[in-house]
């Protein structure tokens, strides 16, 4: 019996972490692994192409109608048979997401007995670590594997160099860097330079492609809708790539001058 | 609304307090809060009373926006090296829980070579006794109490939560404090019955440290009793057992007993342990069925609202409580007098023996009047 894989997937907001999650969970979900994604960001959007466009009530909203909320209120089925979960959030500007995270995590722990018969659980953690509650997936020894997603643009580069900050501050290696491409020059080359420097490697190249968009747009995931296409064999691959992956490293994080000059 | 969905509105204690007296009944030497510094202020420096450093990590605003790991692992070594404990206690806060910060890693940041019982806390939990839970529940991952302590505290604490529910300070949204009776009237009172020669049950049913000083209500009554060549009308009931709890609690239960002892007074039902007071109610009642059925009147101390009123209905109820909230439910409850011990938990913490009641005392000052005015008018 393999081990169950709990990923967490970071990086800048924006750049397509739950568009990549979602996609990833189908691919798995294609091949027969038992797959739940839990949707960290208050957006609630990481399982929406898997539900065919429909948003699922978050553990927060529930939690916040003081209901006793059990399995069946917060994990929903979605394509084939992906367990589909959301943190939710807090209203912008009130109260602290982070916390949120914490507490929606340990309820769905303690009301959710499917969770153990995962073969992988894909945490999507909202865009940068900006505090504790964000990480706590990883310090309550919930994941196992952390990936950080970018571009080969300096900002989302900054931020996957800061959330390596992040991890060596709460002790965690790293298993790989995911490029999701914005059609930035010399892209493939920067993101793979910057992945050797901080010790780790590219695990994958996400080209842009108008169908990612168009399939979302529709509320489905590339593997569902567009089955056939070349980007649906990427993130086939991707997923291989990560079940398989047992590799990881603690990064270093560069300076910022170095960095720059990897993006110019 | 349900029974039990009730929103209380009126300030109560808190998990954070409740852990922290969790922590002083496992013996830990030292508490330290994580937080900021004025979280429980009130009862930290009313633990400090009762032999345990409690001290806190201060946190500030940048500790909340920037955590305050760096400052709980330099607090850990440096109350290690102030106060050489064996057993330390840290405690989280509303804001250090809120901001998601983790304890065990500043402990192990610390490394200290004293076991460091870690309680993530905070007061937003509707029942205090979650904070007990919490805190056991921690202490048995530490190694400091086993399993079977550990379920035992679970009943415990569910049926006290159950109690507060019932006729406590949780039965109801708002609950007006009071002072009660007055305490001359009702000392009067209970002499005047045991002067007629009525029968008496005094049934202490203390939580933990406030026994020390109701215990000393069961001593006045005993001693008036004598004074009135009345004693074989007295029977007493208290929660001493020293066998059950957690360490401190079973200390408290033998001060206690040792105290009853050298008074002459004589327990005639050891109703359980002094963290039992919640449970006791149906041995109590048990015990009028079998042999007190035909008593005359109750003194109930400590947790009254704990003793159902099932076999209670034909005696005269007297109760002290040290609940200003506890007033009202205890007589909707059918108690005629209803007595406040104001200040008690002040007086009881870091105490090993038992200390004066403002009721006891005013009962050795009454009957000490009576009896002179009786003697002057033969």
């Amino acid at each position: 019996m393999m081990a169950q894989k709990r990923i967490a997937i970071y990086g800048k907001g924006g750049i397509g972490k739950s568009s990549t999650a979602s996609n990833v969970a189908a691919a798995c979900a294609d091949e027969g692994y038992k797959v739940m994604i839990i949707g960290c960001d208050p957006k609630s959007d990481s399982s929406i192409t898997l539900l065919g466009g429909k948003r699922i009530p978050t553990i927060l909203d529930l939690l916040r109608q003081k209901l006793d909320v059990t399995e069946k209120d917060i994990v929903h089925e979605g394509y084939k048979g992906v367990k589909c979960v959301e943190v939710g959030g807090p209203e912008p500007g009130i109260g602290c997401a982070g916390r949120g995270i914490i507490v929606a995590i340990q309820k769905l722990r303690k009301v959710c007995t499917s969770i153990d018969d995962m073969d992988l659980i894909i945490y999507d953690v909202p865009g940068d670590i900006v505090c504790g509650g964000f990480v706590a997936p990883i310090r309550k020894g919930l994941v196992n594997q952390a990936y950080i997603l970018t571009s080969g643009e300096y900002m989302p580069l900054y931020a996957a160099n800061n959330i390596c900050r992040g991890l060596i501050k709460i002790n965690t290696p790293l298993s790989g860097i995911i490029c999701n491409s914005r059609s930035v020059t010399r892209e493939e080359d920067i993101v793979k330079k910057f992945s050797e420097e901080i010790g780790s490697k590219l695990m994958a190249f996400i080209p842009k492609e108008q169908i990612v968009q168009d399939c979302e747009r529709d509320g489905f995931s590339v593997l569902e809708k567009a089955p056939d296409s070349p980007v649906a064999g990427v993130y086939r691959e991707l997923a291989h790539t990560i079940m398989s992956n047992e590799g990881s490293v603690m990064p270093s994080a560069l300076e910022d001058e170095r960095l720059r000059e990897l993006t110019r | 609304m349900a029974e039990n969905d009730i929103s209380i509105i009126h300030p109560r204690p808190s998990s954070i307090v409740a852990a922290l007296y969790t922590l002083r009944d496992l013996n830990v030497d030292v508490a330290i809060l994580h937080g900021p510094p004025g979280c429980s202020f009130k009862h930290a420096r009313l633990l400090e009373e009762d032999g345990i450093h409690v001290v806190t990590t201060a946190l500030d605003e940048n500790g909340f926006v920037f955590g305050g790991r760096d400052e709980l692992s330099s607090l850990l070594t440096k109350v290690n090296e102030m106060f050489n404990p064996k057993l330390i206690g840290v405690v989280g806060t509303c804001a250090s829980m809120i901001i998601g910060e983790e304890l065990r890693e500043p402990v192990q940041d610390a490394n200290l070579d004293v076991p460091v019982i870690e309680v993530e806390v905070h007061a937003g939990y509707p029942n205090n006794t979650k904070g007990v839970l919490i805190a056991l529940e921690s202490a048995c991952d530490a190694g400091i109490i086993d399993p079977e302590e550990l379920g035992r505290q679970k009943i415990l604490l569910e049926e006290a939560t159950n109690v507060e529910k019932r006729h406590g300070a949780a039965s109801r949204e708002y609950l007006t404090p009071s002072r009660g009776d007055l305490k001359y009237k009702v000392a009067e009172k209970v002499i005047d019955y045991l002067k007629e020669g009525k029968r008496c049950l005094t049934i202490m049913n203390a939580k933990k440290e406030t026994g020390y000083m109701f215990a000393d209500i069961t001593v006045a009554i005993n001693e008036v009793a004598s004074q009135l060549g009345m004693e074989d009308n007295v029977i007493n009931m208290a929660n001493v057992d020293d066998t059950l709890g957690l360490p401190r609690v079973r200390h408290h239960a033998k001060s206690i007993m040792d105290d009853f002892t050298e008074k002459g007074i004589t327990i005639h039902e050891n109703i359980g342990g002094m963290d039992e007071y919640p449970i006791t109610g149906e041995k109590v009642s048990g015990l009028i069925t079998e042999k007190y059925s035909d008593f005359d009147f109750a003194v109930i101390t400590g947790v009254p609202h704990a003793i159902p009123m099932d076999n209670l209905q034909e005696m005269e109820v007297i109760s002290v409580t040290n609940g200003p909230r506890q007033v009202i439910p205890l007589k909707e409850m059918g108690h005629e007098n209803v007595i406040v011990e104001i200040d008690l938990h002040p007086k009881t913490l870091g105490v090993n023996n038992i200390v004066e009641s403002e009721f006891g005392a005013t009962i050795r000052e009454v009957a000490k009047d009576m009896l002179e005015r009786n003697s002057e008018a033969v």
